[in-house]
């Protein structure tokens, strides 16, 4: 699990309620939500932000040769005054290298000169999808062994 | 009640009552995921087949990642992964019973009926929670969603093969027998938040509708394949839900916290810790 700011002792589990009774219906709408275009792989990016990308080139998959840009599991980078902040998402949900991982890409971007704190957001959506590979991670992929669609 | 469209907002914008229902969600989701992984577990050396004891290792695996994915969230919210797991009690948790329960020995029909009845009621609560008003439901959801796709099919598969041979449908008949009520407690509630649950559009629609849905599927396919469904039956007392649970769960809960107490820590250490 991520490490979250520890909970003080006042975090107790909610409790169930003795008396409780399902409930009745209920309509309701949800809004409409737009998702940025992902994966991010920092094509056009100038300066310390290119630097920053070809740093996180670096990173590979701890199961696959592949840069971790190049599987499309990197959704966004910002930076802010020495301050990067990446949005990444992983393959699979039960990733058990999900703390190396996200360790690696944060070490890539602080080993720019001019970076000098980085944090790794985690996030879940949009959904992964072998879609989001780029054409030279397919390549990639398929030189490791791994049968990609053309 | 009034219908509402907004989102939530971030984990510190809740208002109190927002908060509760979405905690309540929360922590069913994380705990049903959990201890069905935990106990999926047992099988994953004694599935009759290799390729058996795979499939059941990697649906373990899903749920537990689905798991972290949910006590993620919890987190989010201030909760200690040391409070919600290596330090609880066995009745913090909020899991249906029908995940808890070891499973009959030797019992390779029990282990596939239940996991059928429980992917079943885990998809549709999964699309009931598709268009959640706080984001890191929705946004979880479509990637467990694609991660869950094939449980039902494996369940689904191996049911259709027992079906066809009088021993293993004996067995699973008699497994449908004994779970059932438990597996109803999926669909109990925790407690006056759940009008809450639906209102708020943290999940769009109820228990009761759930249930239905649920009902209505298994009995079609299991009826199909020649098995009784239990009629007219009652959610098990306890519920799981009600933070009350069997016996089953309580020596499981301490056999899962027992290395973290055995070591003596305070703190659930994380692999790459700087210091």
């Amino acid at each position: 699990m991520s490490s979250e700011p520890d909970g003080p002792e006042e975090f107790d589990r909610p409790r169930a309620d003795p008396d409780a009774g399902p409930c009745g219906y209920t309509e309701y709408e949800t809004k409409e939500r737009t998702t940025e275009e992902v994966p991010a792989t920092g094509e056009g990016a100038e300066g310390l932000e290119r630097e920053v990308w070809a740093a996180l080139y670096e990173v590979e998959d701890p199961e696959m040769p592949v840069s971790v840009v190049d599987l499309g599991l990197i959704y966004g980078l910002e930076l802010d005054d020495g301050n990067a902040t990446i949005d990444m998402t992983l393959t699979y949900s039960g990733c058990p290298a999900r703390e190396l991982i996200l360790d690696d890409v944060a070490e890539a971007a602080e080993s720019v000169d001019g970076v000098d704190d980085a944090e790794v957001r985690l996030v879940w959506a949009p959904d992964w999808s072998l879609d989001l590979v780029t054409e030279q991670g397919k390549e990639a992929l398929r030189e490791f062994g791994i049968s990609v669609e053309r | 009640m009034a219908a509402t469209d907004a989102d939530l907002g971030a984990p510190d914008e809740l208002s109190e009552r927002e908060r509760e229902a979405v905690e309540a969600q929360l922590f069913r989701l994380a705990d049903d995921e959990y201890v069905q992984a935990e106990r999926y577990t047992f099988w994953q050396v004694r599935a009759p087949t290799l390729e058996s004891d795979l499939a059941v290792a990697n649906n373990a695996q899903d749920e537990l990642g689905h798991a972290r994915l949910w006590y993620d969230a919890i987190q989010q919210l201030g909760y200690s992964e040391e409070s919600l797991l290596w330090e609880s009690e066995p009745d913090d948790f909020q899991h249906s019973t029908l995940v808890e329960l070891p499973f009959s020995e030797g019992d390779w029909g029990d282990a596939i009926l239940r996991g059928y009845l429980y992917d079943v009621a885990e998809e549709i609560r999964l699309a009931a929670l598709a268009e959640s008003s706080y984001e890191a439901i929705r946004n979880r959801t479509s990637r467990i969603q694609g991660e869950e796709d094939y449980h039902v099919e494996h369940a689904e598969n191996w049911l259709r093969r027992m079906a066809d041979d009088e021993e293993a449908s004996r067995r699973v008949q008699a497994a449908l027998d004994r779970l059932y009520s438990d597996a109803l407690t999926l669909f109990e509630p925790v407690g006056e938040v759940e009008e809450d649950i639906v209102e708020l559009g943290i999940r769009d629609a109820t228990l009761d509708e759930m249930r239905a849905e649920w009902t209505e599927r298994t009995t079609a396919f299991l009826t199909d394949l020649g098995f009784e469904v239990p009629e007219n039956a009652e959610p098990a007392s306890p519920t799981g839900r009600d933070n009350e649970h069997t016996e089953h769960w309580h020596d499981l809960h301490e056999e899962m916290t027992s290395a973290y107490r055995n070591l003596g820590r305070h703190e659930a250490t994380t692999l790459m810790d700087d210091e």
